[in-house]
């Protein structure tokens, strides 16, 4: 995400053990944020593919042929001929065959809605006694004012901060020390779409685990002091995330592409320094209402069990009357200039990052958007897709490049990254873009699509192992107003998409011209090699980057 | 944004840096069915006045199989119910410690160099066995050991097996492939170490906190050094080390145990063992001296910070567990005694930790503040310092200790989830204690560590112990 700092969470990271605990509770949160932010994709699978069992059945019956046929052949022959022809041995010179796949259940949901409009959402697995429970309100980063980016990730910030319990405040230190001993943090995090307040407990613990979250929702104190302190945190975060080559240049790519839309806008020290504590309560007062919120309980308990909860700590909250603001949030307008070239010498890598325009969550077509994740997938859905097959596994210009689209309201962004050292920046931005620009003219060969496919909904199946993991999922679909019932397609839906839907989505959607980049490093230490290409590019020291700026340069102070 | 950084064949640089980390501290789980929510009565009774602690829930042991095959491989199974996917785990006893000499980071670079060719396999096999049919692989190179961790559709185990096999057997990497990963491995070194605004902090702490032993190298090794390995190398470390009595296979998941035994026996059978010893490394590491302090530069420091290490014992150690819950109460989560003390009430530091990092042969303790804005680093050290002192000399209440316990016992609940966690669990458990079964005798040990016992073990490794300080500020890189 990185709109606010989060260098000091990740520096904590680091250092394994003890930062590890307060990870497990930071886990749910982090898969939440993740799943807000991200794309499209995100969705639930039902069974392994029917063609993969027909293909399976069909090399099965081939291979045991295969091996039949080699068994007569005398050995010496054999040794001479399976290099060349290929022909193999199952389990010998080859893989063994595949057995046949097992079906995939999708998770039960229990929805339902209380009176007062809050959604509750149950999905029990039985088994291990855990429970992931998350209150989500749909109301993230997009609802901020064109002046003050960052609100409701202070806001989101503040919530664990300070809360009325029966009546009476509770500061920070004791909230943190009530969700702790549970066993899980209070994990509260704004993406776009939602902002969400999550714990992970072992399921004895739910009721006052639900309880607390229910008064921190419900009740926060938004404290003078705390937005002092939260302030002062997350400027010396920015900081960090500034020093750091990859995270300024995602920064910038996400203004260069979308420009003053509210997708567009990143917090700064500036628009940190703005935030008043009467924006963080006009926020609360605006957004967080029980017919904006829904309630996740994934794991250890029953509908009944989740329901009566609900009814009990979130049923006497009243809905206010008057209406939730109208967003309209502006489409993408990228920056004039195809290339932004950052500045900052002395660091360790360069940070590339090329973006491409990508579907929004209005496509009303489910079919669609499968296709767009297809798309998105041959070229960053997993390690040997093709941004990473020709960035790392060719050429080993980077420990990793990766692709991914995020959809939002007034339009989506696809995006490339990759770190590298300075002097091969120039490569790897030309490889990024071309890869982007030639799925136009080279679709995915059958089996190229296949992997990515097996990919999508291999990494769908996973997620659902999880409570964490389905609760992100589930988080996703709200963020995007999706129902949920809709996870039961994803897979089939997946697979449906041909090599030809992907190239005539590329040829729709990414021409050069789409194309915006940004490269942020030790430009001297890149040489003339970044100069030298040919978009016209904007240049500016780390020090001039203003990110509030349509023309991202600083201007003096009036 | 919505992209994240591929952890793909990382390192874990500070021993769980970079995995499901409380594998690492919190060890457990159980098969298919961690169940019950029995109240558990802990040792102390509930104060006066309090309301009766919610019950506690108890993890079974874990219903493992065992096996070691005649070449003197390992096997390590464990059958759940419910899912349709299974991990298959080969775990080596080679480490960033056995680095040969003038190759520092070569255990990693050849960590890479295992989804290279093999005698049946084409580079870049292993993904086809995973990823491109909804699985996925990676791999960790740590001080002591090498994992390989591949999750699959549970119909595609066999292929896994034969895989696994394939590369311990008939590992054949050409210089091509050689250059290529070795380019991607220095990358990787520049990303965590230049790129990162802290990661040369964090990479001097190993050659601060040891004299001796090997562990004083980073895992991730040197440029230099780097660029030194040949394909020589490689094929000298691989005979040297992958080798069936070197390895534990690890398979947690959807599979029926009679037949993974058969498929086990039919492939990594066959696999000879050389007659010569495996070598290991001896070196001891003494006690330190007396103090030092160091200081550490960099072009981009945001925020200057400070590290404290010491030396502490090897991790099969009886005070191992008290360590492990002294690093939780100063520095897991919100309330945890450096986060509230430092970032929260006197807001001098932007971030604050301590990490008990136990090693087979010997222990890292390390505790570190990065300075808010404007704060000297110098009354970053004292607070540091003056926390452990609290924790050692003032009151522990019970509450504080059954808080750590409870996130330590929920951690260990979430790390069953999955077929990949529990199996991760199980590789740490044979390589660090020696004893798959001590996956569930860890949690236990952590669950019995009172607070005088912590108190104990902070006195004698911190405060009766000479240590380096490091302070981490902007300056001209060495």
């Amino acid at each position: 995400m990185g709109r606010a700092g989060t260098g000091g969470a990740d520096l904590a990271a680091r250092v394994g053990l003890a930062a590890a605990l307060a990870a497990v509770a930071a886990a749910v949160a982090a898969a939440v944020a993740a799943a807000v932010a991200a794309p499209v994709a995100a969705k639930p699978t039902v069974q392994r593919p029917l063609q993969r069992l027909v293909w399976t059945m069909a090399m099965r019956l081939l291979l045991r042929l295969l091996l039949l046929l080699l068994l007569l052949l005398p050995a010496a022959l054999l040794g001479t001929l399976l290099p060349a022809a290929h022909a193999g041995a199952p389990g010998v010179d080859e893989p063994p065959v595949a057995s046949a796949p097992r079906p995939l259940t999708l998770p039960v949901l229990q929805e339902r809605t209380l009176a007062n409009g809050l959604a509750v959402v149950v999905a029990p697995r039985p088994g291990l006694p855990v429970v992931s429970a998350t209150l989500l309100v749909r109301a993230g980063a997009e609802t901020d004012p064109p002046d003050k980016p960052g609100l409701a990730a202070m806001t989101t910030n503040l919530w664990p901060k300070g809360a009325l319990r029966n009546g009476r405040p509770v500061p920070a230190t004791d909230l943190a020390r009530q969700a702790e001993a549970l066993g899980s943090g209070l994990d509260a995090s704004s993406g776009w779409g939602a902002s969400t307040l999550s714990m992970t407990v072992s399921s004895p613990r739910l009721d006052e685990a639900l309880a607390l979250m229910a008064d921190v929702l419900r009740r926060p104190v938004l404290a003078e002091a705390e937005l002092e302190r939260a302030r002062a945190q997350t400027l010396d975060g920015l900081r960090v995330t500034l020093g750091n080559p990859s995270e300024v240049a995602g920064l910038a790519l996400r203004r260069s592409f979308w420009g003053d839309s509210a997708y567009g806008r990143v917090t700064t020290p500036a628009s940190v320094q703005r935030l008043r504590r009467a924006d963080l309560r006009a926020f609360q007062a605006q957004w967080v209402r029980p017919d904006r919120v829904a309630l996740l309980l994934v794991g250890d308990i029953t509908p009944e069990h989740g329901q009566a909860l609900a009814q009990r700590l979130l049923g006497d909250w009243r809905a206010p009357t008057t209406p939730t603001p109208q967003l309209n949030p502006a489409a993408p307008a990228p920056a004039a200039a195809a290339l932004l070239l950052i500045d900052m010498p002395g660091s360790g890598q360069s940070g590339v990052a090329v973006a491409a325009p990508y579907l929004g969550d209005s496509t009303a077509d489910r079919r669609a958007r499968y296709i767009g994740a297809l798309a998105s997938a041959v070229l960053g859905g997993g390690y040997s897709a093709r941004v990473n097959q020709e960035v790392r596994i060719k050429r080993g210009l980077s420990y990793g490049a990766s692709a991914g689209a995020e959809s939002q309201a007034s339009g989506g962004m696809f995006s490339a990254r990759a770190q590298t050292n300075h002097p091969t920046a120039a490569e790897v931005l030309q490889l990024l873009r071309s890869e982007i620009t030639r799925l136009a003219d080279a679709p995915p060969a059958a089996d190229e699509l296949a992997a990515r496919q097996a990919t999508l909904v291999g990494a769908f199946a996973r997620r659902l192992e999880t409570t964490a993991g389905l609760s992100a999922q589930l988080v996703a679909q709200i963020a995007h107003g999706r129902p949920l019932a809709e996870l039961a397609d994803y897979a089939p839906g997946v697979l449906a998409v041909t090599p030809a839907q992907v190239q005539a989505f590329a040829r729709q959607h990414w021409a050069a011209g789409g194309l915006r980049a940004v490269v942020a490093g030790d430009l001297a230490a890149a040489g003339s090699s970044l100069t030298s290409l040919a978009a016209p590019a904007q240049r500016l020291p780390l020090g001039q980057l203003d990110l509030e700026q349509a023309g991202m340069r600083k201007t003096a102070k009036p | 944004m919505p992209l994240s950084i591929t952890r793909r064949r990382g390192l874990a640089l500070l021993g769980a840096a970079s995995l499901p980390a409380w594998a690492a501290d919190t060890a457990t789980p159980a098969a298919a069915g961690a169940s019950a929510a029995a109240p558990a009565p802990e040792g102390a009774a509930p104060q006066p006045g309090r309301p009766p602690a919610p019950p506690r829930i108890t993890l079974p042991p874990l219903a493992l199989r065992m096996r070691r095959l005649g070449n003197g491989l390992q096997v390590v199974s464990l059958p759940t119910r419910g899912g349709a996917t299974v991990s298959v785990q080969v775990w080596y006893r080679v480490g960033g410690k056995d680095d040969p000499a003038g190759r520092a980071g070569f255990a990693h670079l050849f960590e890479h160099l295992m989804f290279k060719r093999t005698r049946h396999m084409a580079p870049e096999m292993f993904d086809r066995l995973t990823e491109d049919v909804g699985g996925q692989n990676n791999a960790f190179t740590a001080e002591d050991m090498t994992a390989y961790q591949s999750e699959v559709p549970s119909n595609h185990l066999e292929r896994l097996l034969w895989a696994e096999a394939e590369r311990l057997g008939g590992l054949q990497v050409d210089q091509a492939s050689f250059e290529s990963e070795r380019k991607v491995v220095i990358e990787e070194l520049r990303q965590r170490v230049l790129a990162d605004p802290y990661g040369r902090l964090f990479n001097a702490l190993p050659g601060n906190a040891f004299e001796r032993h090997p562990y004083r190298r980073p895992v991730i090794g040197s440029e230099a050094d780097l660029n030194a390995a040949t394909l020589a190398d490689v094929q000298r470390f691989h005979t040297t080390y992958y080798r069936p009595d070197n390895a534990v296979l690890i398979v947690v998941g959807d599979f029926d145990p009679a037949q993974l035994d058969g498929w086990v026996d039919r492939y990594f059978g066959p696999l000879a063992t050389p007659s010569q010893p495996i070598p290991r490394v001896a070196t001891t590491e003494p006690a330190r001296a007396q103090d030092a302090r160091v200081t550490v530069q960099a072009p981009n420091v945001p925020l200057p910070a400070v590290a404290l290490v010491w030396k502490g014992p090897p991790v099969g150690h009886p005070d191992a567990a008290a360590l492990a819950v002294a690093a939780a109460l100063l520095s897991a989560g919100e309330s945890s005694r450096l986060n509230e003390a430092l970032v929260y009430d006197a807001q001098i530091a932007q971030a604050a930790g301590f990490a008990a990092e136990l090693y087979a042969d010997a222990g890292m303790l390390a505790a570190y503040a990065i300075g808010a804005s404007g704060q000297p680093l110098r009354k970053l050290e004292g607070a540091l310092l003056a926390q452990i002192n609290l924790l050692v000399r003032g009151k522990v209440g019970y509450g504080e200790i059954d808080k750590v316990r409870t996130q330590l016992l929920t951690g260990a609940l979430l790390q069953r989830q999955t077929p990949q966690g529990l199996a991760d669990a199980i590789g740490r458990a044979v390589l660090l204690y020696g004893d798959a079964r001590d996956v569930d005798q860890r949690i236990n040990r952590l669950q019995a560590v009172r607070a005088a016992d912590v108190q104990r073990v902070l006195d004698q490794y911190l405060l009766r112990t000479r240590r380096v300080t490091i302070d981490y500020v902007q300056g001209a890189a060495a």
